[in-house]
């Protein structure tokens, strides 16, 4: 990577936890531009201003006093967005097994900022991701939605109430319920309380708020939002059967549900298609032996006009493999720029911070990354990331 | 893919045969010719415009001058790749879950994973078919070591089999092939949940050392008393001290590997170390002792078969091990350390060894480097490198034949021929 200001950029990696000045510009030049929602842009100039997007195109004049990268013959894509993973919880914070439904816990009150992962998902250009609660319980909690980067918490975090993690099918035979009968009937007994719960309140409210209000409960509180609306269920599925169970369980309490790992959902793709639900989807890359028909999932999804995303599930993949579980995807039949699509922009759009980030579009997050292939080889690598619009990754400074 | 007869004639009289007879050793009796490929022999350089012959299982021509046998199968190759069948050099596929871990002793040296091996079926996934490990061979994979996994110190002996055959024996390529070895946490986990040693990684290196002090023993007293009761252990151990086999130890933090060094200086037994997270700390050691490693995915290099790995045993991953051992001179392969397919966690899954080979290839290693490292290298660690592992006359004709550069996301393992016989097409 060759820098104009070469001096300039090494002061501005020291600086990379901070935003950079007021009016800082930063252009970077010559690298073939894939916005993510368009098509490739060549010999292209990214312009930021103030850690966002200025602008982007083939004609973009370049200000006086900006910081100049040369990219010329490198490719620049969104920075990446994982929608599933477990980075910054120490694993035995992962599921609170005892508690078999416990929608008020929060991943947020387990993060680990100083985890070294968060770094090499920046290596891998790993921007921003939702991490949440694993799949030892029936509801595990909620995620939080929150960029890779950063030393203030507050800062990074893009969405606080990032999806309530259901996990749906059998479970390992010390833990009850065990079967997938059991885990449906439990979350449904639970929904039906929390109707109840809120029926509760609301008759206490429109009876003029007589006598002392209902006890409250953090966890039913929780799961009425998941009613409401305002958060929505993150669904882990591997069977088409369990697939089905919860959007059975969407037909009757009508909350917004993505399901995750989503293994056999495209064997009832329409069934997901017509409720409009959205999918994160395996490949899980090169760690988990899937067949051949089930990489085939995610292109069978979408062609039946499924929204998906692909996910590591880091731990079980290192979270800078996201890039090459796409990558793999496309192996099977999706087509490059769905692929690219479905590690960014529809990843922002499912998580409901598309304002924010996903593409490389005028007045959002300057988050890109600058690598010297194409973004699927296994062998390309990631040269600069720059994340709210200052270098947080440098290859050339690295050493390796 | 385009296939072409030289005569006509023999193509009909073959074809009759093959109708008729539909027995894989017709097929061999024929020779087949790859040709016009982009041919990677891994004992020497690429050759563009090449063709591969075999003929009777075995490779009897391979070059950019090579005269077609009359009566020849052609296999247009023109604009694809040719490789020898790619060696995965650890993984437990092909043995059920229940069968991976032998819990009755952590010192099992007499157990032989070759008779947990079931290539019969489909692993709980994928298509079933006799003899035929379908998904490994879509990924190129026609050798692989098997081997019981880590949860015993002396987990038994391995075996490195093909992944196709017409029969057990005709896929055993060399069993036993090694005696395999944990140290770290795995035994030593396993053994704590129940109540047993080894609890410490002090308990793992003084339980082996007393079980090759035994094994010692026992072959010397065996030797002077024949009429003594045999002990199926003691002679497994018994060929890993005569360095009739080696040692596969997997050791990941950096004391493991020490350990590992050390009781092979002490007894002399040939040592494999697999997984080697943490090889840079024995970097000179390695080198100079002339030990060999396997080491896990580049993607993942957390070789025990868990979810969640555990960090005590790894460092932070270092995408750069591959080339660093190779360059340090470090007879280094890549391995998946793949369990059974379908199953929630394994390591890795021996189709993708070509992925994790390519993530090399952007850390370092060169491109030759790296497609020797799954074939020539694993060849030569696991002893059957005069039968597989690069495309040289007389050895098998184990040949695959890709879309495209070998390295590439893109590219798809057409054909795979395992001893002469097509045992693979691209659906």
């Amino acid at each position: 990577m060759k820098h104009t200001r070469y001096h300039a950029a090494t002061a501005l990696l020291a600086l990379c936890a901070a935003p950079l000045p007021a009016q800082q510009l930063l252009a970077v030049r010559g690298a073939t531009v894939h916005t993510a929602t368009g098509a490739p842009i060549s010999d292209a100039t990214i312009l930021v201003r103030d850690g966002r997007i200025a602008a982007v195109g083939r004609n973009v004049s370049v200000p006086a006093g900006a910081l100049v990268i040369d990219a010329t013959g490198k490719v620049i894509v969104p920075g990446f967005i994982d929608e599933h993973s477990h980075i910054g919880a120490r694993p035995t914070d992962l599921n609170d097994r005892p508690m078999i439904i416990g929608p008020q816990h929060r991943i947020r009150d387990a993060l680990d900022l100083e985890d070294p992962d968060w770094k090499d998902a920046v290596k891998g250009g790993v921007t921003s991701l939702t991490t949440g609660p694993g799949s030892g319980e029936n509801v595990s909690g909620m995620a939080i939605v929150l960029k890779t980067f950063g030393s203030d918490l507050s800062k990074r975090i893009l969405l606080e109430k990032g999806g309530m993690k259901f996990a749906m099918g059998p479970k390992r035979s010390d833990a009850y319920p065990a079967t997938a009968m059991g885990v449906a009937a439990n979350l449904r007994q639970y929904l039906i309380k929390t109707q109840e719960y809120v029926a509760a309140q609301k008759r206490w409210e429109d009876g003029g708020r007589q006598g002392a209000p209902p006890a409250r409960d953090l966890g039913y509180d929780a799961m009425a939002e998941v009613l409401a609306r305002k958060v929505r269920v993150r669904a882990h599925v591997h069977s088409a059967t369990d697939v089905m169970t919860i959007l059975r369980l969407k037909d009757e309490f009508g909350f917004d549900l993505t399901l995750h790992h989503s293994t056999e959902a495209y064997k009832v793709a329409t069934e997901v298609a017509k409720r409009g639900v959205s999918a994160v989807v395996l490949p899980l890359g090169s760690r988990i032996g899937v067949t051949d028909d089930a990489m085939k999932g995610p292109f069978e999804l979408w062609k039946a006009g499924v929204k998906i995303a692909m996910h590591t599930d880091h731990p079980v993949i290192n979270q800078k493999w996201l890039r090459l579980s796409a990558g793999l995807a496309m192996r099977y039949g999706l087509p490059e720029d769905e692929a690219l699509k479905a590690i960014t922009i529809n990843v922002a759009e499912i998580q409901g911070v598309a304002d924010r980030v996903g593409s490389i579009a005028v007045g959002k997050d300057a988050d890109f990354v600058v690598m010297n292939g194409p973004w699927y080889e296994p062998r390309t690598r990631v040269d600069l990331v720059v994340g709210d619009g200052a270098v947080i990754y440098d290859r050339s400074t690295e050493g390796k | 893919m385009r296939e072409t007869s030289r005569f006509l004639a023999t193509t009909v009289v073959t074809a009759v045969a093959i109708a008729f007879v539909a027995s894989p050793l017709a097929a061999q009796e024929r020779a087949i010719a790859i040709r016009g490929g982009t041919v990677v022999p891994m004992d020497g350089p690429a050759i563009t415009n090449a063709t591969v012959v075999m003929r009777g299982g075995k490779i009897t021509a391979v070059g950019a001058n090579v005269t077609i046998p009359a009566g020849a199968t052609v296999v247009d190759a023109r604009g694809k790749y040719v490789l020898p069948g790619l060696i995965d050099a650890m993984t437990s596929l092909g043995i059920g879950s229940g069968d991976l871990n032998e819990p009755a002793d952590p010192v099992s040296p007499q157990l032989r994973v070759f008779e947990a091996f079931n290539p019969f079926g489909d692993f709980g996934s994928g298509t079933s078919g006799p003899l035929r490990l379908h998904e490994l061979l879509g990924g190129g994979v026609t050798t692989m070591y098997i081997a019981p996994a880590d949860a015993a110190l002396i987990g038994g002996q391995g075996a490195v089999v093909k992944t196709a055959g017409d029969n057990l024996a005709a896929m055993s390529l060399r069993d036993p092939a090694a005696i395999d070895i944990s140290l770290g946490e795995p035994p030593r986990k396993a053994a704590s949940a129940k109540q047993r040693d080894p609890a410490t990684r002090m308990a793992e290196v003084a339980m082996i050392r007393q079980a090759l002090v035994r094994a010692q023993e026992y072959q010397r007293n065996k030797a002077q008393n024949p009429s003594l009761p045999r002990d199926l252990g003691q002679e497994a151990l018994g060929k890993l001290l005569r360095r009739e086999i080696p040692a596969r130890i997997q050791a990941n933090a950096p004391v493991d590997i020490r350990n590992a060094l050390q009781l092979a200086a002490e007894f002399g037994f040939d040592l494999v170390i697999d997984g080697a997270a943490n090889a840079k700390s024995q970097l000179a050691q390695l080198a100079a002792r002339k030990v060999p490693v396997i080491l896990g995915q580049v993607s993942h290099p957390y070789v025990s078969n868990e979810e969640i790995p555990d960090k005590s045993d790894y460092p932070a991953v270092d995408e750069t091990l591959p080339a660093t051992l190779t360059n340090a001179g470090v007879t280094t392969a890549i391995a998946t350390f793949s369990r059974a397919f379908g199953s929630l966690a394994p390591s890795g899954s021996s189709k993708w060894l070509l992925l994790d080979a390519g993530i090399a290839a952007g850390y370092g290693m060169t491109e030759q480097q790296v497609l020797q490292a799954v074939t020539i290298i694993p060849a030569r660690i696991l002893g059957v490198q005069d039968r597989v592992g690069s495309l040289t006359v007389g050895k098998d004709a184990d040949v695959i034949v890709l879309d495209g550069p070998p390295l590439s996301m893109k590219s798809w393992v057409e054909r795979v021929y395992v001893g002469g016989e097509l045992v693979h097409e691209k659906r």
